[in-house]
């Protein structure tokens, strides 16, 4: 019972959530018509409650283990969960039913549960220090994110791509399963700290063979959820065909989550904690898998953006890549590593919901999402081209833009482990990936077109938003020396039961 | 003597069919069916190890939640499933563009 | 050969003939019907390894609750009076070969493996699971609470015809 209670004091935010996920599907149940204002305040409420507590969290320095072991608060987790929390909270107030076009006319309070419920899956994901709840969390993100896609019920494309969706991740998680039963049989136990206990202990040359099995097995449930190549397929359709409110929220929130489960994972169960950094246990080398992964996926998410026409597809392989990017942190196997990652997808975070947001708002007043309608924008939205601008150079890892501070810290990290090959072929997937995204940038500043057309009247809110969105990007160099104290701050993972 | 092998060869059957099915179905709810044999897999793994290795109930403990996990998937598959049944006015759910690729 | 020898046989082979069928077959009702006897004889399998309440979870929401679903799912979404039901398969061969390749790994995995012997003898499970459940994994339990909460709205929402603001 003193357990419970212990517990339950360190999961505040994640209690705030269910609260308020409790609470929405109360008043849309029984609320009257003008519920949708109430149901929004109380998702925005519970999410900025969340936020605070998370915050609390991070200032307390908490570093323990909850519910008989299942979850871990640590410091590196209470980051991760600020990015988490910040980037559900910034999608519902940067986005709405009233600037996408495509949520026009439909029920509300479902997708304000389903988002409140997605932060939490992911808190819990991120978290997760136990096959079991490893598993439920993930199946839990996997499922909200399935039926957020399917919300576009009219739509046959979108149904396709949720259909296609929970295929794909139905088969990579029951792959995954298989894996985490093989390491349940191995070690006799379903806690992460009591694997890595039993792997630390050496295992027997027999057993290799089957730890190796259990990595392949359980990198395809990992995968998927970061979209890394081979299991990315599903990314492109169902960025397409999700609403652009969801896709923002979907290329941002289980790929953080399944990134930092995927570096407890490697770190807290298949490495021992030296001083300061993480050792193999001399068995298998699992960074150099993750290496070649990571190698296949920004590649292959570069090449295939390069010609691409639609806006949420091409912005798909763009996040394909970035998770390949992504996972040069994990391979780094170091604090520097580990804290590359947290502040690429802090960075990521905000590149990325910029450049939704300005695709949403195209087609809000164009209705297009296709980029040969793009041209003639500098004219007729240029608030909204400079931002975009300011998103793309982001995005590439230009200074004195935010993702170029993300890729310095990871390159910097892979460097350091003197993988210089590795950081080669990432410099030189940066320069694929400027060709796209600079043709964005040129289609919308230099491209003839358009000019029959109106200027967008985008609303205040709107504009107020791709600022402060613009300003995410620029402003954090400035304060360089705070993110790295946070960050630095932020690298201690939970060792223990 | 029947052993802990015994039941992972099973296991491991039933995972190669299903992965078979997965590789080589076209209709969707084909498809679904054989990720349910691969979860059954899984937990005829869980479920030995429990009684033969592990010596704890833990994986017994898996395999329930993995049950719980596989009735919610499969209804909100065959929930998409219907609704897209009924977009495209045909029974035939064979469909290349959503499995290609 | 002893009488649980040759009942886990019977299972075994139950299982797996019947998986064959439920991947192999033309029309989705063979498969379905295939499924089942799959799951029954799975659940043959856990009475035989001593798991007696997953055996009953098992049959009550495997064959009670989702294969139902699945039949619904296949008689909504097809004519009954085409009776055709069938549906194509595609590179029967390289899924063939990947598939074999898998088994043989993973048979591998399992034979050459040293699996620690800890061995817990057959005795009923279900208070000792009940215990756990409230125990040690009591934040999964709740957790599985949420995700079916949001199978359940995400399934009668997508499944809804009208859409209402």
């Amino acid at each position: 019972m003193e357990e419970l209670t212990r517990s339950l004091a360190w999961f505040r935010p994640e209690l705030a959530l269910v609260l308020g996920l409790v609470a929405v599907v109360v008043v849309d149940s029984v609320g009257p018509a003008s519920r949708n204002l109430a149901m929004r305040l109380l998702t925005l409420g519970a999410l900025a409650a969340a936020l605070g507590f998370a915050l609390e969290l991070q200032a307390e320095g908490a570093n323990a283990a909850l519910f008989s072991g299942m979850l871990v608060v640590d410091p590196l987790g209470a980051a991760f969960k600020l990015v988490l929390i910040a980037a559900g909270l910034l999608t519902m107030l940067a986005f709405s039913f009233r600037n996408s076009r495509e949520l026009h006319g439909l029920g509300q309070g479902e997708l304000f549960a389903l988002v409140l419920a997605l932060v939490l899956s992911c808190l819990l994901l991120a978290a997760s220090n136990d096959i079991v709840m490893l598993y439920l969390a993930l199946e839990m993100v996997s499922l909200t994110s399935y039926v957020m896609v399917a919300y576009l019920k009219g739509d046959r494309m979108s149904n396709e791509a949720s259909l296609k969706y929970v295929l794909f991740g139905a088969a990579s998680t029951g792959t995954m399963l298989y894996g985490l039963s093989l390491l349940y049989g191995l070690s006799g136990t379903t806690s992460l700290p009591g694997i890595q206990e039993y792997l630390a202990g050496g295992i027997p040359d027999g057993n290799r063979f089957a730890v190796y099995a259990v990595t392949l097995l359980v990198l395809a449930g990992f995968g998927f959820k970061i979209a890394a190549v081979p299991f990315h397929f599903w990314c492109p359709d169902v960025y397409q065909g999700a609403a652009t409110p969801v896709t923002a929220l979907l290329s941002v929130l289980p790929k953080a989550a399944g990134l930092a489960i995927t570096m407890r994972f490697f770190y807290g169960a298949l490495s021992v904690p030296e001083a300061g950094a993480w050792d193999l246990m001399g068995s298998i080398h699992w960074p150099a898998l993750l290496m070649l992964v990571s190698v296949l996926t920004m590649t292959i998410g570069n090449v295939a953006a390069l010609t691409q026409t639609n806006m949420k597809r091409l912005l798909a392989y763009s996040s394909i890549a970035h998770a390949g990017f992504l996972l040069m942190g994990v391979v780094a196997l170091s604090e520097n590593g580990a804290r590359g990652l947290l502040v690429y997808l802090a960075a990521y975070l905000v590149m990325n919901l910029g450049a939704f947001l300005v695709v949403t708002l195209v087609h809000l007043h164009d209705g297009s999402f296709d980029l040969r309608d793009y041209p003639g924008l500098h004219r007729r939205a240029p608030l909204l081209t400079l931002a975009m601008a300011f998103f793309l150079l982001s995005l590439v890892g230009i200074p004195p833009f935010v993702g170029f501070l993300a890729k310095l810290y990871v390159f910097a990290a892979v460097i350091e482990k003197g993988m210089g090959l590795y950081a080669t072929i990432g410099a030189i997937n940066v320069a694929i990936s400027a060709y796209y995204y600079f043709k964005v940038l040129k289609v919308m500043t230099i491209d003839p077109g358009n000019e029959d057309k109106p200027p967008l009247p985008l609303a205040l809110a709107d504009r107020a938003w791709l600022v402060a969105f613009a300003l995410a990007n620029l402003v954090p160099l400035l304060f360089w020396d705070r993110i790295e104290g946070w960050a630095r701050g932020a690298l201690v993972l939970y060792a223990g039961r | 003597m029947i052993g802990l092998q015994h039941y992972l060869v099973v296991a491991a059957a039933l995972f190669s069919l299903g992965v078979l099915g997965l590789l080589t179905r076209r209709n969707a709810v084909h498809v679904l069916m054989s990720i349910e044999l691969i979860l059954n897999s899984a937990n005829v793994n869980l479920v030995a190890f429990s009684r033969y290795a592990a010596g704890n109930l833990g994986g017994q403990v898996f395999a329930v939640f993995v049950i719980v996990v596989a009735a919610a998937e499969v209804a909100v598959a065959l929930a998409i499933v219907l609704t897209l049944y009924r977009l495209r006015r045909t029974p035939n759910l064979d469909d290349a563009d959503i499995l290609k690729g | 050969m002893t009488g649980e020898a040759a009942v886990f046989w019977i299972f075994a082979s139950l299982t797996v003939a019947s998986a064959a069928v439920v991947v192999l077959s033309r029309t989705l009702i063979y498969s379905a019907f295939a499924l089942l006897v799959t799951f029954f004889g799975v659940a043959g399998l856990y009475v035989l390894l001593g798991a007696d309440f997953l055996a009953a979870t098992q049959l009550l929401i495997y064959v009670g609750g989702i294969l139902v679903l699945l039949l619904f799912g296949v008689m909504l979404t097809h004519r009954i009076y085409d009776l055709e039901l069938r549906t194509e398969t595609t590179q029967i061969a390289s899924g063939l070969i990947v598939a074999a390749g898998l088994f043989v790994i993973l048979i591998a995995v399992g034979l050459k493996t040293e699996w620690p012997g800890v061995v817990r003898p057959p005795a009923p499970t279900t208070t000792e699971i009940g215990r756990l459940f409230l125990g040690d994994y009591l934040l999964p339990f709740e957790a599985a609470s949420v995700l079916l909460l949001v199978a359940l709205m995400g399934a009668a929402m997508i499944v809804r015809r009208r859409t209402d603001a």
